[in-house]
């Protein structure tokens, strides 16, 4: 199938005329050639590494994937894709994958056993996940059911549901978490969506956001600053975003909070604020007096003296955001202001930032998006009334109401709900995609999954927690199965990217969602049922979703047009926050955090873990640009560019101890340590300790990543659900920043 | 001749590597073998917090004077007419490591699998059919172009720190140093 340039504008331009952006704001002066390379076929599809979904046309050769490109005309990633997404193709042929469904053949469980694993059909292992959780429901109850997934896909959630799970725990302590919750009452809705490229001022508290990728937010703030914005960078180490920035502050790790809060205090005390946005949309009329009474305490010098950020400094970037706008302090994820036990009341106090600014909704700032909406299988086929969801939670998250409420984690607290607050009563586990690496204290998880009678794990690598699995699921992964993408990092306007399947599944691979139908069937018939009596089939329900939401008649029209927009102007909101008491106004005082034991407004608190005679230096962790945590450092491209990870040093400390470059070291903290070289870089302060996070895969099935580098969640503590509740920590924030550690040459 | 060069503006590189994923992609070159044929450096200068750093993506820069074919031995490194694309003729090169040892740019390397020298191709392939190299296709902010010679040499400054002096081979690429003109 040859194309011209104009036949693909016509695929995929519908919306172009309503987004200038969408053309590529960088083709200055080369106009992008764009042909179809002679004797391949194109599929359009949609990235599945991390989750702005980028646009992807795939070309492929006498059946194989050949070469993967971003969408021309798209405007998540620009129609580009990042290194990750470029080498996504090493992953679906990564010769390592599990291609079978196994079971386990030797009793003795750990990272070092050999499992003596021995093929089974997928009939075989359904029958037996099945028995063996019937088995525990009727000895036990559901609390015995342990899940280590996230709730999607649709399937999934119903499937958790129907059987009444309430262990179900997922990553996002450790990510978007604390955000979710402060979004939910500070502003409203749940939204990653910054409008960078419009923005005048751009506040960044630690996230290297260019170099993670994320193109939809690369590219955004690369826009901004062609557009004359200025970027501001507070982060301990320098970064490629500090290289971006027109200003890059250095600051002591874990006190961003007080640059924060002494930055309202400016705001405040000088009346710099929004008057038009804050008096018409925010509850500040209402609890002024609180409000200005509370931050007064917090003055620039007094933050100097917790972060080493000048006092006048800190003046100086408060009058520049609040009058140079429109700004924006974006929050998302545990790479802004990492993730800290103070790491919620930041996120409150950036939300403030973002009020005071004016900017909630509005060009330049943090917007909510506009999507399409695809209905999900429980609009579609309605289910009989789900089950009451009873028993403990081994985690202890109901002791944090507000993450109870968004339904979130939480990782940090489970190997010590499992080992020590109700030992034994987990006897039954599912794990999907997750890997014991992304664990604070990975090791102890360990251990507490050694307490489990039964666990299945469902992936499409062999990493270390297939090891300790007594039945193993090979996963389909993202280039392998349709979906249609709602956009949700980007929506000025609904956008819908058809996510295509670029190769049939390898082997026997199969995705989560057939599993859901398959042990449905087994276990809860009722909910996977159509209303004529047949069983749910996935294909069918994707093509009801699309013809529901407008995208087309069925899947196979919605894949052909490949990416379905609806331009339409952006109308700022004027009601915000959907919680019960808000009347409709963005929240800066937060009356109901009072009953649920949280403060309504940020105060300062320290991080958990400080510098001390034993553990001196700060240990700070990262996900290298080129890798999507614990997933792709077995992908031999990316492998290639970044296959291990160093002690990341300062020459001075370097210096101090003795420590030559590439000399392996002893890295030491209260809850571990690990051995691994160092690496000498001007670009880290004198008291901190650097290391990659993602490394240090035991498994030896995976024959790149396995046995390479060390384990940086070994230096990190996990945390019982009381230090949370101890230290004022509502939000839950796993703390996986927040360790100090010692260093000494080996 | 219609000569290409490649056009990099150092500020806007955010180091994502697509360009060096695309390159292996499409080229299909084996990982593993110590070729990779475009590649991101990262140079840090100053001493914290007085500190700098500069990523610079590199490949071939298919010199107008090529020292890598002046030097080799068995003339298996030639450079095509139409588009002045430098290429190393697989059958003839012997891997005596001649034109690794002469370039300024680390471009030609060693594989370690089948012994001979492999270096960027400008995608000389695509070029053909009208199409960008795959580096650029692929690189989100702009940060690495490519383009006819004759309207690249305009465009930048001809060196950059932590880039070899281009006197001697005349490689084909500019710098563009100012990306960022403070407007109002
Ligand atoms: S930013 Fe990179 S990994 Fe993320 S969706 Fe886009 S191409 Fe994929
Ligand atoms: S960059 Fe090196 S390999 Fe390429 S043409 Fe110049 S001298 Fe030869
Ligand atoms: S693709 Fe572009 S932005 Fe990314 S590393 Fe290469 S040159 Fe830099």
């Amino acid at each position: 199938m040859a194309l011209t340039r104009r036949d693909w504008l016509k695929t995929t331009g519908a919306g172009l005329a309503g987004a200038p952006a969408a053309l590529g704001a960088f083709e200055d002066y080369f106009q992008r050639a764009s042909g179809a390379p002679a004797g391949m076929t194109r599929i359009v599809t949609a990235c599945g590494i991390c989750s702005p979904a980028c646009g992807i046309q795939a070309w492929v050769q006498d059946g194989k994937l050949r070469f993967l490109e971003g969408l021309p005309g798209d405007v998540s990633g620009g129609g580009h894709l990042c290194g990750k997404g470029a080498a996504g193709a090493m992953q679906l042929y990564d010769p390592d994958r599990l291609k079978y469904p196994m079971k386990r053949t030797n009793p003795r469980k750990g990272l070092h056993e050999d499992p003596g694993w021995v093929r089974i059909s997928w009939q075989e292992a359904l029958d037996e996940i099945a028995f063996r959780m019937k088995q525990t429901i009727d000895t036990y109850g559901t609390e015995a059911l342990l899940f280590v997934t996230l709730p999607s896909p649709d399937l999934w959630a119903r499937f958790m549901n129907a059987m009444g799970v309430v262990n179900r725990v997922d990553h996002r302590d450790e990510c978007f978490q604390t955000d979710m919750i402060i979004q939910k009452y500070t502003t409203g809705a749940k939204t990653w969506c910054n409008d960078f490229e419009n923005s005048k001022y751009i506040l960044l508290f630690g996230w290297d956001i260019l170099a993670k990728a994320k193109l939809a937010y690369a590219t955004g703030i690369v826009k901004a600053r062609e557009n004359g914005a200025k970027v501001v960078h507070f982060s301990p180490n320098y970064t490629a975003t500090s290289r971006f920035a027109n200003e890059w502050i250095t600051i002591k790790p874990g006190t961003d909070l007080a640059v924060a809060l002494a930055m309202i205090q400016v705001i405040l005390s000088e009346n710099l604020y929004n008057r038009e946005f804050v008096d018409n949309y925010t509850n500040f009329g209402k609890y002024e007096t609180e409000i200005r009474t509370h931050f007064a305490q917090y003055t620039p010098e007094w933050a100097e003296q917790i972060s080493g950020v000048k006092a006048d400094v800190i003046r100086r970037i408060a009058r520049e955001f609040a009058s140079n706008g429109p700004a924006i302090a974006p929050a998302h994820k545990k790479s802004l202001c990492a993730n800290y036990m103070n790491s919620t009341q930041l996120v409150h106090a950036i939300s403030i930032l973002n009020i005071l600014a004016g900017t909630i909704d509005r060009p330049g700032g943090r917007y909510f998006p506009r999507m399409h909406s695809i209905p999900g299988v429980d609009a579609i086929y309605p289910p009989p009334a789900y089950p009451p969801k009873k028993g403990r939670r081994v985690d202890g998250r109901d002791k944090l109401p507000l993450v109870n409420e968004v339904d979130a984690g939480i990782f940090s607290t489970l190997a010590d709900g499992m080992l020590n607050k109700y030992p034994g009563m987990i006897k039954f586990s599912f794990w999907n995609a997750y890997t014991i690496l992304g664990f604070p204290s990975p090791l102890k998880m360990v251990e507490a999954l050694k307490t489990v009678d039964f666990t299945v794990v469902m992936d499409f690598l062999p990493t270390d927690t297939v090891t300790l699995a007594d039945i193993v699921l090979p996963s389909a992964m993202y280039l392998e199965g349709n979906d249609a993408v709602a956009r949700d990092y980007i929506a000025k306007y609904p956008q819908t990217v058809a996510r295509k399947a670029v190769s049939a599944p390898i082997f026997e691979a199969k995705s989560i969602a057939y599993v859901a139908i398959e042990l449905g069937k087994r276990l809860c018939p009722d909910y996977f049922k159509t209303p004529d009596g047949s069983w749910i089939n996935p294909s069918t329900l994707l093509d009801e979703k699309v013809r529901r939401a407008g995208l087309g008649e069925n899947f196979a029209d919605f894949a052909a047009k490949g990416l379905v927009e609806k331009p339409q102007p952006f109308v700022p909101r004027t009601t915000f926050v959907s919680v019960a008491g808000a009347d409709g106004k963005c929240q800066i005082y937060v009356p109901q955090f009072v009953a649920k034991g949280a403060d309504p407004l940020p105060k300062w608190i320290p991080k958990r873990d400080q510098p001390n005679e034993h553990y001196p230096y700060y240990y700070m962790t990262f996900i290298p640009a080129v890798h999507r945590r614990n997933t792709t450092e077995n992908n031999s491209i990316l492998h290639e560019m970044f296959p291990t990870n160093a002690a990341i040093i300062n020459p001075a400390l370097a210096k101090k101890h003795g420590i030559a470059e590439g000399q392996k070291v002893l890295v030491r903290s209260r809850a571990g340590q690990i051995e691994l070289p160092a690496h000498l870089s001007e670009t880290v302060p004198p008291d901190v300790v650097m290391v990659a996070h993602g490394f240090g895969h035991v498994s030896r099935a995976l024959s790149l990543a396995g046995g390479v580098g060390a384990r940086d969640g070994d230096l990190i503590p996990d945390a019982s659900i009381d230090d949370f509740v101890a230290a004022g920590n509502y939000g839950g924030s796993s703390c996986i920043m927040d360790a100090v550690c010692s260093i000494e040459p080996l | 001749m219609q000569a290409y060069g490649w056009l990099i503006d150092e500020k806007l590189c955010i180091e994502c590597r697509a360009c060096e994923s695309a390159c292996k992609m499409w080229n299909q070159v084996e990982t593993g073998v110590g070729v990779r044929r475009r590649q991101v450096r990262v140079y840090t200068m100053g001493v914290f917090p007085q500190v700098r750093q500069q990523s610079l993506t590199g490949a071939c820069n298919h010199c107008e004077n090529a020292w890598c074919m002046k030097v080799c031995p068995v003339k298996a490194i030639w450079r095509r007419e139409e588009d002045g694309v430098v290429l190393i003729d697989q059958d003839k090169c012997v891997g005596c490591q001649q034109c690794a040892m002469f370039c300024p740019y680390g471009a030609p390397q060693f594989n370690l699998r089948t012994r001979k020298m492999d270096k960027c191709t400008m995608c000389f392939d695509r070029l053909e059919q009208g199409l960008d190299p795959a580096c650029v296709t692929l690189c989100p902010t702009g940060a690495l172009k490519y383009g006819p010679w004759d309207e690249i040499r305009g465009k930048g400054s001809e060196t950059t720190e932590n880039f070899a002096p281009p006197r001697q081979t005349r490689p084909k690429i500019r710098f563009v140093k100012d990306p960022f003109p403070v407007k109002g």
